[in-house]
């Protein structure tokens, strides 16, 4: 049984550098040829210095170069590849075959195979094993049973979607956002469609329930079956979102990387922290389910909500500094929050909890509330916390949620 | 298009055998959607009906674009080799699989590559060319310019679709049945319709899941570039429009999809 790779995404140097700290072994990022067209993305710089930090770490960086190509990419794309096996980052992931052709032609960049080339069987598994693919990522589509088959059959590196959002379609058979807004759904451009609301029609007459009709589905939470996967000998488990915030990665990340350590450490006598699935629900703005894989995608892996989604509002701020002399914590703020508030102060291996007393401004003034976004503000902690540290609200122990 | 009296590699995906035999002059071959191995087609055929129809005369085009799962590769498998038997012109696959099993049963069927969306440049076209798939099956979301560059740099032959509905969304799930369940509601309608901003695309929720189409029947027949297999599909389409328009392309208004129209996107340049 190998020890797996927590592999977590980063949308830019601040939270490539906060997945990693928090307890991935490797980050995803976009580069020039993305899916993800519309997140920051790295430029060649941040990226050399997202590999030098991930290195010094000794941890890696993945580039997805994930786009299907029309012609005019062709022209682009050896150079690119050239410059990313020049910053000597550990992986790309393609899902364009001639992608694949031209990396081996070109340059020594290890090759991840796509989602979006819909792997589900062994057969496609053996004929990219033969291409000289080193890891598959698994269509999501993937059962528990197909996942092992997989692993059992070829001997290639596997990477298993864990967490995050779903494509209500298969991956790459889509192109909804084409027709109905114009943008290139397979290069960068998906305008999330599914999650629109429609009008259900049938046989002329318009059927309607509680909410709309949409393909929306529920978000993929698999840290349940953590310890499956471990014992399948999957490779890499992997969290989706490259356009999340800083503190939801830090958040998924410490837990599925808690999750994973308790796990590997006493075998025997693992037991599922309900606590854990309070602090992925609290973080998340959307219901989630194990979807594929436990072979359920029936009506109640929908999410019909009216496109209404909670906006998470428990991260209150990002440290900044910590002055050991004064015991005052520097805070860039994210939400409200007032003298008073019970929260808990998280870094990547600690975490407690505080009843805010005392507020200073920028002035050194003392203040009882902290309204505004990205406010600085200075908080008196008794401990030294670190510039990587975040604040949340206090999670009610109590609470189900 | 006036197709009188030109050599023109007309291809129809068809609904039923009585539509082969009432169409049987008018085509170079029939694109026949299997049962239990094609999506996105309300109807399909039995190995029966295939060799009924490939007994009519023009040549046969198998769709198999279903994605496969681990437990069907043993039936695909003697499924591939029954296949091979039938003297077909070539399986319209989307599984690499297909790729895998044509191999390691050195089986003589030709493949056509029909990733839907992911037919969009030479090189890749190329790239399973080489891999054994002799013809490729063009995404709909390509410009006329970009189709002529294709087709001048690739060793495929090619697959056009030129009129009928697009498919757009393809799910495992099976959305209408879920919301219909999710809610309580009984409805057992066949014809059915998402609309939205004043479109309406026709959905299907079958036994493999879920397909959404466009909501305009493409009809790029006028256009003088097209002399690859040309595809003419059927589906939702009443068979007396449909064989008018494989009688003359005027006889149904012409929709040019994304020929003129590039899709927007971002790639950033590099410092």
């Amino acid at each position: 049984m190998n020890k797996p790779e927590l592999l977590a995404p980063a949308g830019d140097l601040e939270r490539l550098k906060i997945a990693l700290l928090y307890g991935a072994d490797a980050v995803y990022v976009g580069g020039s040829f993305n899916l993800r067209a519309n997140a920051d993305n790295f430029s060649l710089k941040d990226l050399e210095k997202g590999v030098a930090f991930a290195h010094n770490l000794n941890k890696k960086v993945y580039v997805t170069v994930n786009i299907a190509m029309h012609n005019k990419e062709l022209e682009m794309i050896t150079d690119y590849l050239k410059k990313l096996d020049k910053l000597k980052v550990d992986g790309i992931i393609v899902s364009d075959p001639a992608i694949i052709k031209i990396a081996k032609d070109n340059t020594n960049l290890t090759i991840h195979l796509s989602t979006q080339a819909s792997t589900i069987n062994k057969k496609a598994a053996a004929f990219w094993h033969k291409e000289g693919v080193s890891r598959i990522v698994l269509a999501r589509e993937c059962t528990k049973d197909d996942i092992k088959i997989v692993k059992d059959s070829v001997p290639i590196e596997l990477e298993v979607f864990v967490h995050g959002a779903m494509c209500a379609s298969y991956s790459g058979r889509c192109v909804l956002s084409n027709f109905l807004t114009n943008r290139d759904s397979n290069r960068g451009g998906c305008s999330q469609i599914c999650r629109w609301d429609f009008d259900l029609i049938i046989d002329g007459a318009e059927v309607k329930g509680e909410k709309p009709f949409t393909f929306c589905s529920k978000d993929l939470s698999l840290i349940k079956y953590i310890p499956e996967l471990i014992d399948m000998d999957i490779d890499s488990l992997k969290i989706e979102g490259r356009m999340r915030s800083a503190y939801y990665i830090a958040t998924i990340v410490k837990v599925y990387r808690q999750v994973i350590d308790e796990y590997l450490k006493d075998k025997n006598n693992y037991k599922y922290n309900l606590e854990y699935e309070k602090v992925l629900r609290r973080c998340a703005n959307r219901d989630s389910v194990a979807q594929f894989f436990d072979g359920n995608f029936g009506k109640d892996t929908g999410y019909y909500n009216g496109r209404m989604e909670i906006t998470n509002q428990d991260f209150l701020g990002l440290v900044l500094a910590y002055d050991k002399k004064t015991n005052l914590m520097k805070l860039e703020q994210r939400n409200y929050f007032e003298k008073g508030d019970k929260v808990t102060i998280f870094g990547p291996n600690d975490e407690f909890d505080l009843v805010i007393d005392e507020i200073y401004d920028e002035d050194m003034q003392k203040i009882g509330i902290v309204r505004h976004p990205k406010q600085i503000v200075y908080i008196k902690v008794p401990k030294p916390v670190g510039e990587d540290y975040m604040m949340k609200k206090a999670l009610d122990k109590t609470s189900k949620v | 298009m006036d197709f009188t009296g030109e050599i023109m590699k007309k291809v129809a995906i068809i609904s039923s055998l009585k539509q082969a035999q009432d169409l049987k002059d008018l085509v170079t071959a029939f694109i026949l959607p299997v049962q239990d191995y094609s999506i996105n087609f309300p109807n399909t055929f039995t190995f029966d009906e295939i060799n009924e129809i490939k007994a009519i005369g023009p040549d046969v085009f198998l769709v198999m674009n279903k994605s496969i799962y681990n437990e069907e590769i043993k039936v695909l498998t003697k499924v591939l080799k029954q296949i091979e038997a039938l003297n077909i012109k070539g399986i319209i696959f989307y599984d690499i699989a297909f790729i895998q099993l044509k191999a390691e049963l050195n089986l003589k069927t030709d493949l056509v590559w029909a990733q839907e969306h992911l037919v969009t440049n030479y090189e890749t076209i190329n790239y399973w060319y080489d891999k054994g798939a002799k013809y490729a099956y063009l995404s709909s979301e390509l410009t006329k310019d970009e189709i002529i560059t294709i087709k001048k740099h690739s060793k495929a032959k090619l697959f056009i679709n030129v009129f009928g509905y697009i498919p757009m969304f393809t799910s495992k799930r099976h959305l209408v049945k879920n919301y219909l369940d999710y809610f309580n509601l009984d409805q057992k309608g066949l014809k059915k319709h998402i609309y939205k901003e004043g479109k309406t695309y026709p959905i299907i929720d079958d036994n493999h899941g879920t397909t959404v189409f466009s909501n305009y029947i493409l009809n790029i027949l006028d256009e003088d570039f097209l002399d690859d297999y040309l595809v003419f599909n059927s589906t939702f389409i009443d068979e007396k429009e449909f064989k008018k328009v494989l009688t003359d392309a005027h006889n149904f208004p012409f929709e040019h999809g994304f020929l003129y129209k590039e899709t927007i996107y971002k790639v950033k340049k590099d410092e």
